[in-house]
């Protein structure tokens, strides 16, 4: 007689027959049968059968379930013990993935971020703090819960398979990826946070400040990268305002002085309040508009002109430098605080990208000059500031020759990337960004977000074709070099494999975008309740945000253009013209492709160039066990990023950039090409201009120059560091004598005496000699 | 408050930066990242790859490469 059972966790239970009736009954419910009573006489026999075969031992979940099975098949009834089979194979895949996540979930626990390769999925996200960690529970656990019961199994299986990836799938209920804020929108008579109002800002360091607000709260709204694709525009007028004011006070001041009054700010009010009415302008930076000139006529009424000419030299020159210093020191906060202000329950800092360079007002002039000039300067211990991206804009007639109004600015911004690797460089001339260009209307730039993501063609809304509160939706990349090994060198294989996998690319972004319609106003109290988004100010809370987020882009991707040319044909694009022809074949087909769908749905299907962060060893780490090394595509822990030439190819930067060029043409969603300079730029700033020149003049969208930035933490050196730093001489890891970093004017606060002691240097340096 | 390094004697020389490595920034995925440590590993492997990319020619029909 049974009376226990052992469950699959080794603890005793009471057996209870009806639960295997019960088993039974529902397994012939969905092949259609509905007899109880069969199904018990069915139970009773599977009790017996195994009170046969085990005796007195207490029987397992296991034993019982092959049992049942058993016994369906030898009474006949093959439909129900069919169904019963599939009922318990779907309970064992349920049961495994919870048993993985519990995995994953004691990893995540017990081991650090330099064990765990989870932790380190994304760099940006600090997976050692609590936060960081309480992150990853939730994405772990969201997109185990997707995969059973969210995507369509066909999506969960090629993604779980690595035919293709889902990017940020832990987010695939719940929002999109990114979005170009228009600050200048946004500021005009002030914003929500959710948490609180703020006014429209008066004053270029609140509109820093605010620049940093507004970041950070559609951070938390998004799953991607948050840029501002005007960022000089949407602060010049911070710098017009604080130049009015700071006006203002050196008026009031210089009338106290050379006219000796006692309180001079009466008569400068009147005297600022009758230039505005007579001219109908105000003080600006320039002094170019006869507001200056006003003012002067005014102050004669008061005083001779000599003394007039004295109080407006010293009002214009005072306001000009208080002005610049007060945008010096907005830019350098704003510096720092993306640097270090958290989003994310604080796991990581926003993901912030900066878009300038075309604006040609001595304002936002000056906004460019700080920002570039507190970034050359790094952080508090001269640190290079790992955010904001900053991305400059290249137009010809605007910054890109000598005698173009911004050329000093480009020239600049080349100086500050030599020593802290930003700005990047966007191409407003590449044919694919200027069809949209319309002179005086910044929205019309084309510019780039986070890594490299582009949107701004609107095949949904073409008289909406802007940058402005746009963005990407999702995006999901195919493994090329897979679908290459299985083709075995025969390129129409592959082509139609390729077409298989885009058809399903392009119907996984759409059940995706499917549910991201459902979405409310509400879920997205920044980015839809403020109307960041575009034509989302016309919605209500409760509304759906379906409509509006038709003007985003829905992204196909791709990664390992080389290796893919390595399995088709033996060599990849930067060592054949074979193979360039055949890559740009490939990259062509899926762009049209792409094309093809945004007809047919009415939709902004794009092709990007995949930023593989976490993908760049997920993809070659199945093939490699299920192909084996094959020398040139699997063989390393990464496939080459997109449509790169391999980083490990010796190549010249030239013959680089004229094999990548033609790709960025054909990837509409985003692209950017790397050159990586040997040595010190700064000390050949030359060769780095040739370099992005040749970029813009190969029609490049997007791209950067990578050099190495070593800091020495010891003695603050920034550059590069062999074994041996060049300012102190340490070696790394070793000491270095006091004495040589008293000669620097280094840890003067240290000396021998202080030895083992690391405290406070503060109460050291104020503790006072005791009198004798 | 900026970080204090531990002052260690060494053969009767006082010395500071005993263990403390250089920091290397690097390009990752179109951001920067202020150390290598948190790099995932098929990251790692390719920053470890990179080969530059010569200047010295600045004729775009010139070529360096060897293969």
């Amino acid at each position: 007689m049974i009376t226990e059972i052992i469950k699959r966790d080794g603890r005793h239970a009471a057996f209870e027959l009806d639960k295997i009736t019960n088993a039974i009954f529902e397994a012939a419910k969905a092949s259609g049968g509905q007899d109880h009573d069969l199904a018990q006489d069915l139970a009773h026999q599977v009790q017996q059968a195994l009170e046969q075969t085990l005796g007195d031992a207490v029987p397992t979940v296991e034993q019982i379930q092959d049992e049942v099975e058993r016994v369906l098949v030898e009474t006949g009834h093959a439909r129900t013990a069919k169904r019963y089979i599939l009922y318990r194979n779907e309970r064992t895949r349920v049961r495994e993935m919870n048993t993985r996540l519990m995995k994953v979930y004691e990893d995540l626990t017990f081991k650090s971020s330099s064990e765990n390769n989870t932790k380190r999925e994304n760099a940006n996200i600090d997976g050692d703090t609590a936060m960081g960690t309480m992150l990853k529970y939730g994405s772990e656990g969201a997109k185990q819960f997707y995969e059973m019961f969210i995507l369509d199994p066909e999506h969960a299986r090629a993604h779980r398979e690595g035919d293709i990836h889902i990017h940020d799938l832990d987010f695939l209920t719940l929002t999109t990826t990114c979005c170009q804020i228009d600050l200048l929108r946004l500021f005009r008579g002030g914003f929500s946070t959710g948490h609180g109002f703020l006014r429209e800002p008066n004053d270029i360091r609140s509109y820093s400040a605010l620049a940093c607000i507004a970041l950070q709260s559609n951070q938390n709204d998004q799953h991607g990268g948050q840029s501002i694709p005007n960022f000089e525009y949407s602060m010049a007028p911070g710098v017009a305002k604080t130049f009015r004011r700071t006006f203002t006070e050196n008026l009031t001041k210089a009338i106290e002085i050379y006219l000796e009054q006692e309180d001079g700010a009466l008569m400068s009010k009147s005297i600022i309040q009758q230039a505005e009415r007579e001219t109908g302008k105000q003080a600006v930076f320039a002094a170019d508009n006869g507001f200056d000139e006003a003012v002067h006529r005014l102050l004669c009424e008061h005083t001779e002109k000599a003394v007039a000419d004295k109080i407006l030299h010293f009002t214009h020159k005072y306001a000009v430098k208080e002005t610049r210093r007060a945008t010096y020191q907005a830019m350098e906060a704003l510096v720092h605080n993306l640097n270090t202000m958290h989003s994310r329950a604080g796991a990581q800092v926003p993901f912030t990208s900066l878009n300038y360079g075309t604006d040609t007002s001595p304002e936002g002039r000056l906004v460019m000059e700080c920002l570039m000039k507190a970034t050359e300067a790094g952080l508090g211990n001269g640190e290079t500031s790992i955010f904001p991206i900053h991305i400059f804009k290249v137009k010809e007639g605007v910054n890109y020759n000598p005698g173009d109004p911004n050329y000093d600015l480009f020239k600049l911004a080349m100086r500050v990337s030599a020593k802290r690797m930003f700005p990047n460089f966007s191409f407003l001339d590449a044919p694919f960004n200027a069809q949209y260009y319309k002179p005086g209307h910044p929205e019309t730039e084309a510019t780039y977000m986070g890594c490299r993501t582009r949107v701004v063609g609107n095949v949904y809304d073409p008289t909406r074709e802007i940058v402005n509160g746009r963005g990407n939706l999702s995006f999901t990349s195919i493994n090329l070099p897979r679908l290459a090994i299985l083709s075995e060198g025969d390129t129409e294989a592959f082509f139609t494999a390729l077409d298989e996998k885009i058809d399903l690319v392009i119907d996984q972004l759409l059940a995706r975008l499917r549910i991201q319609s459902q979405k409310k106003v509400r879920n997205y109290p920044f980015l839809m309740g403020q109307g960041v988004w575009i034509d989302s100010e016309k919605l209500d809370p409760d509304d759906t945000v379906g409509e509006v987020l038709k003007h985003g882009t829905l992204t196909c991707g791709f990664i390992g253009l080389a290796e893919t040319l390595k399995a088709l044909i033996g060599v990849h694009h930067g060592e054949s013209d074979d193979a360039q022809a055949l890559g740009l074949r490939i990259v062509s087909h899926m762009r049209a492709r792409m094309d093809a769908a945004s007809e047919q749905y009415h939709l902004n299907f794009s092709l990007i160039a995949t930023p593989a962060e976490g993908l760049s060893g997920r993809f070659v780490r199945m093939d490699r066990e299920r192909f084996g090394k094959i020398p040139g595509v699997t063989d390393r822990e990464y496939y080459t990023n997109s449509f790169h030439i391999p980083v490990y190819y010796p190549i010249s930067a030239f013959e680089k950039i004229q094999r990548e060029a033609p790709y960025h043409a054909l990837t509409n969603g985003g692209h950017i090409s790397y050159i990586e300079l040997d040595g010190d730029p700064t000390q050949n700033l030359e060769a780095f201009e040739t370099v992005v020149r040749a970029m813009k003049e190969a029609g490049m969208g997007y791209a950067a120059i990578n050099h190495p930035i070593d800091r020495d933490p010891i003695c603050a050196y920034t550059g590069i560091i062999g074994d041996v730093c060049p300012r102190c001489g340490r070696r790394e890891g070793e000491g270095v004598p006091l004495e040589r970093l008293h000669k620097l004017g280094l840890y003067r606060h240290l000396n021998t005496t202080t030895l083992g002691y690391h405290g406070d240097p503060y109460e050291e340096r104020d503790r006072t000699v005791n009198p004798v | 408050m900026t970080k204090e390094y531990n002052v260690t004697e060494v053969n009767g020389v006082a010395m500071v930066g005993e263990g403390v490595g250089f920091e290397r920034i690097r390009r990752i995925t179109g951001y920067l990242v202020g150390t290598l440590d948190r790099f995932n590993n098929g990251k790692r492997a390719e920053e470890s790859d990179r080969v530059k990319h010569g200047v010295s020619c600045c004729s775009l029909n010139d070529s360096t490469r060897s293969a």
